[in-house]
């Protein structure tokens, strides 16, 4: 009784102090975006201003082009997570069941275009796709989000099915199932979390790409809201108050997506292995 | 009639990886390319009339230069502090969040909110909580006698490098905790039951069982991370820009400057190119290990 | 095979179809860039789309942070605009590289370039004695003060000399949590590094006659010296080693630092955030040879030298630095005005102002050009003197390797850069 009792003691406190770690920092961000230009130096270090006010979220709401910014990366981040998610599993998919010649090869390639540091693919990239006008334009930033994020989503769902055996599938395609019926009634329900992580991962990761989409685009029409967030800053100001405010506001949808794949991510006691 | 079918079935694979296939070298491998040949010529942004071959010069330049091998050790440092912490707090989570308990649903969604906010937000973010004008952290330290005076981590260079790390590592838990949480979702618990009657404890269960299948996906975590995490320089640029006196430059930041400071995009280039290289072998490294793992036998 | 040629005809329709709507369309790129900046250039632009009808300007904002790369990348691409906000450390690395255009013959036509004070084309010159760009506003240090600051640590009056100065700074750095000077550690920093050189040699000479620098004769390293000593000797504060612009102005709004040195521009900033009372501007402090060498620097618009429409391009050049635009854009970037008539203007009049035209009317105080036509100068002020500069403060390097390494980058570049 005791051992269960101090395991979940020392189970909650330590969530507990993880959590607080996690969410410090963000209720600081919180805090900027509720604190008063004026407040903001003078009582810089307080847990909490002494006048509190939404002056800053009305600002980027209604007067700067953040709804605009906002709608741009829900249109970019959003493609990118399906397209990549729908790619990526398909590709995903071939690499654990198969093995084939060139196998290594196309895995070894997928890894370095992950390693090469994306700061030197600006210049060749946006010669390459001016061309095509596809600079300046939301549908440009999806091929390049979706090239991007594909490898690493590949990777990621494949480690997910390689943890289910193969022998699952082949028994119920002996029973006369095809591969995508097996495919579909055996291994995406056990690697629903793995896929649904994965989307949630490509998501965020488009939701918060910087350098290109300001490499890339130039006009507001095209700009994705972390150029935004840079736009506050000038010069000889920083104005705090108002790009926190843009980057809880920016949390919002991220996290709504997440909330929304999180069913898929845990699975309750009731789901259990395939028996046999 | 045969000769098709197994035509076919040959070339079945092939199809799934296609389209991916053509968007990578389409999209990525066809700039890379553009970009390693930087690397061997002398390239100024803003001059149209350079662009000539010099070979091997850029290397030679690379060898002998103070800054980058500096640049070299930060990296190690700042790679494996981030990644090994980012991976140990992970997993602790990941096995804490595996067991059902109320209020777990909520705890999930609001552990994933660090990896939500954009790069240079949380360097900005936690730039601010470092600042001892704006910020609380200098003056717990103080308080906490970690520190003797309330003076910024960040402006002083032999803790400078603390300050992205600790950023770096919140911003990345929420990426091992998701993923080998899931990971540890798809183990079937039977398997557990299974060890219960035989009598196996919670330790010996988590050695023979989890972590053996765990490790395909913390293999490719890892991989995946480490090559990331060199890459990046988003939160040193943000944070310090390399400084104070280049006590935080990673290759990465320094690859930054060079490119978008001097605008000399044959040298970042060559830069970029012993970046891939390493991080080349140390992905073949950690790949020949999980092939090892994923097919030794049962 | 098939749709690439579907998708070159839908994509050559939708150019022929832009091309025949509009009239001409021209791209202004700003890039000191500010929500206000950006308004009162809307506001000209319109002024200027209204006097010719069948015109629009599309205006790009890049965000200042990141400005210098993402336009160096567009230019580099070849997505050039017709004009350009161009900054003074910029000037050299398009006008060298032939991207600009001589402005020289629209000006010898233009009605109001005897209008323009001296100094406006002489600084319109520097590369070359050609004008690739007019200015459309000077910025010249001098030294913010913060008069709440001085009544707390009892100091009466802005020092006028480097003694007064350091004098001053050390009563105020005894206030607790104050310091009595903050400096640019990081980006930005040349500025003061060279007055204070100058103030200590005497002279804003930067080069011998055989090109080589003046950086090792021993009077600018008794003038980086004194700066250098200023942060080691605890006047500023720690953090300041890391510290940009938007730093020490926010230091200095914020009561933390009791004098900066900066340019007119920030004034706008500050007076956003202070009460008249509470700060003041002086000019800058004066040497042991009595002269003081403020830096001066300058913004302007450049024309692009691939530019379809260039005489449509001066007419928006012209608009933006005409009389009325011009005083509209320095009455909201609160720069130093180009024309001579202009210093009259009720909004120079203000007391705040007072500090600068001081300056200007001082036979003392000697505006110093950087030398700015060099090619390398930017990555000399972005890169080089923040790195070696930051190391100086923190004790790494000694003074005279600072100023060694300075004068051979500088050397080379003056003596290669014809």
């Amino acid at each position: 009784m005791l051992r269960k009792a101090s395991y979940w003691g020392s189970h909650y406190l330590l969530l507990s102090l993880y959590m607080l770690f996690a969410l410090f920092p963000l209720y600081w961000l919180v805090k900027v975006a509720l604190t008063p230009d004026d407040l903001l130096y003078a009582e810089g270090v307080r847990l909490w201003p002494s006048h509190a006010a939404l002056g800053h979220f009305r600002y980027v709401l209604a007067h700067s082009e953040f709804p605009l910014y906002f709608r741009n990366s829900l249109i970019v981040s959003g493609a990118t997570a399906l397209i990549v998610t729908l790619l990526g599993g398909i590709g995903a998919y071939g690499l654990s069941r198969f093995s084939f010649r060139g196998k290594t090869l196309f895995v070894t390639l997928m890894l370095i275009t992950q390693m090469f540091p994306l700061v030197m693919l600006v210049a060749p990239m946006f010669r390459l796709l001016a061309p095509l006008g596809l600079t300046n334009s939301l549908t440009g930033l999806v091929i390049v989000y979706t090239a991007f994020n594909a490898p690493f989503a590949t990777l990621l769902m494949q480690s997910f099915f390689d943890a289910i055996p193969r022998e699952l599938e082949e028994a119920a395609m002996i029973d006369g199932a095809t591969r995508f019926g097996a495919f579909c009634r055996i291994l995406l329900p056990l690697t629903l979390p793995g896929i649904a992580a994965t989307s949630g991962f490509v998501f965020t990761a488009a939701w918060s790409e910087l350098l290109f989409a300001l490499m890339l685009n130039s006009s507001s029409n095209a700009s994705t809201f972390p150029v935004g967030l840079l736009s506050f800053v000038s010069k000889f100001a920083v104005d705090f108050g108002q790009m926190m405010a843009a980057g809880v506001l920016a949390l919002i949808p991220a996290c709504l997506f997440f909330l929304l794949i999180q069913r898929y991510l845990v699975r309750g006691l009731t789901a259990g292995a395939v028996k046999g | 009639m045969i000769e098709l079918r197994r035509l076919a079935r040959a070339a079945e694979p092939y199809c799934f990886i296609a389209p991916l296939l053509l968007l990578i070298i389409a999209v990525m491998l066809v700039p890379l390319s553009l970009g390693i040949s930087y690397a061997f010529r002398d390239i100024q942004l803003l001059d149209p009339f350079s662009g000539g071959f010099v070979g091997l010069d850029h290397f030679r330049e690379l060898a002998a230069d103070p800054s980058f091998l500096a640049a070299l050790r930060h990296t190690v440092t700042w790679t494996c502090a981030s990644v090994a912490l980012q991976f140990l707090f992970g997993l602790v989570l990941a096995l804490l969040l595996h067991r059902e308990f109320p209020g777990r649903r909520l705890v999930q969604a609001l552990v994933f909110l660090p990896w939500a906010v954009p790069t240079f937000l949380v360097g900005l973010d936690w730039a601010w909580l470092f600042n001892p004008v704006v910020g609380p952290l200098p003056h717990w330290l103080q308080a906490l006698h970690l520190r003797h005076d309330a003076g910024n981590l960040l402006a002083d260079p032999a803790t400078a490098l603390l300050g992205p790390i600790v950023a770096a590592v919140w911003w990345g838990i929420p990426f091992f905790a998701i993923t080998l949480l899931a990971a540890l979702q798809s183990i079937p618990k039977d398997l557990y039951e299974a060890a219960a009657i035989d009598g196996a404890g919670a330790l010996r269960q988590f050695s023979s069982i989890t972590l053996p299948l765990l490790a395909p996906t913390i293999a490719v975590t890892i991989l995946l991370r480490t090559v990331w995490v060199a890459n990046f320089a988003d939160l040193i640029v943000v944070m310090t820009n390399g400084g104070p006196a280049d006590s935080t430059q990673t290759v990465a930041s320094y690859l930054f400057t060079t490119a978008f400071r001097r605008l000399d995009f044959g040298y970042a280039s060559a830069i970029a190119a012993v970046l891939l290289l390493l991080l080349l072998a140390y992905a073949l490294a950690i790949l020949g290990l999980r092939h090892r793992f994923l097919h030794r036998p049962a | 095979m098939r749709r690439a040629s579907k998708l070159a005809t839908v994509l050559s329709g939708i150019a022929l179809a832009s091309s025949a709507t509009a009239g001409t369309a021209l791209k202004l790129v700003e890039v000191i860039t500010s929500p206000e900046r950006t308004e009162t250039l809307r506001g000209i632009v319109k002024s200027f789309e209204d006097a010719n009808p069948d015109v629009h300007v599309e205006i790009v904002s890049l965000p200042w942070g990141q400005s210098f790369e993402k336009f160096a990348t567009m230019v580099a691409a070849g997505d050039t605009p017709d004009v350009v906000e161009m900054p003074d450390t910029w000037l050299a690395l398009y006008a060298n590289n032939g991207a600009l255009e001589n402005l020289e013959p629209y000006l010898k036509a233009w009605e109001h370039t005897p209008e323009l004070n001296q100094r406006t084309l002489q600084l319109a010159r520097v590369i070359h004695n050609t004008a690739y760009m007019l200015p459309y506003g000077f910025y010249l240090r001098a030294l913010y003060y913060n008069k709440k600051l001085f009544a707390a640590a009892g100091v009466s009056a802005p020092p006028k000399t480097l003694e007064q100065f350091v004098a001053v700074a050390k009563q105020v750095s005894k206030l607790p949590s104050k310091s009595g000077y903050c400096p640019c550690g990081g980006a930005g920093g040349v500025n003061a590094w060279m007055m204070f050189g100058a103030l200590e040699s005497g002279s804003n000479v930067f080069f011998h006659a055989d090109g080589s620098s003046t950086f090792t004769d021993p009077g600018w390293i008794r003038g980086f010296g004194d700066l250098a000593d200023l942060y080691k000797n605890g006047l500023a504060p720690r953090d300041s080693v890391n510290w940009g612009y938007n730093d020490i102005v926010a230091g200095f709004y914020s009561g933390t630092c009791a004098m900066i040195d900066n340019d007119p521009d920030a004034l706008i900033a500050i007076a956003a955030r202070m009460k008249p009372e509470e700060y003041g501007i002086s000019p800058w402090i004066k040497g042991p040879s009595g002269k003081s060498f403020p830096t001066i620097g300058y913004g302007g618009w450049s024309m692009f030298a691939n530019s379809r429409h260039k005489d449509l391009s001066w007419k928006l050049i012209a608009t933006l630095d005409g009389v009325p635009g011009n005083l509209a854009w320095n009455r909201r970037i609160g720069a130093l005005p180009i024309y001579t008539a202009a210093a009259k203007d009720p909004l120079y009049a203000d007391a705040r102002f007072r500090g600068w035209f001081d300056e200007l009317a001082d036979p003392d105080v000697v505006p110093m050009i950087m030398p700015m036509d060099l090619r390398v100068w930017a990555v000399f002020v972005s890169s080089i003197v923040p790195r070696t500069s930051q190391s100086v403060l923190l004790g790494q390097l000694t003074v005279q390797d600072m100023a060694a390494q300075w004068a051979q980058v500088l050397t080379k570049a003056r003596q290669s850069q014809k």
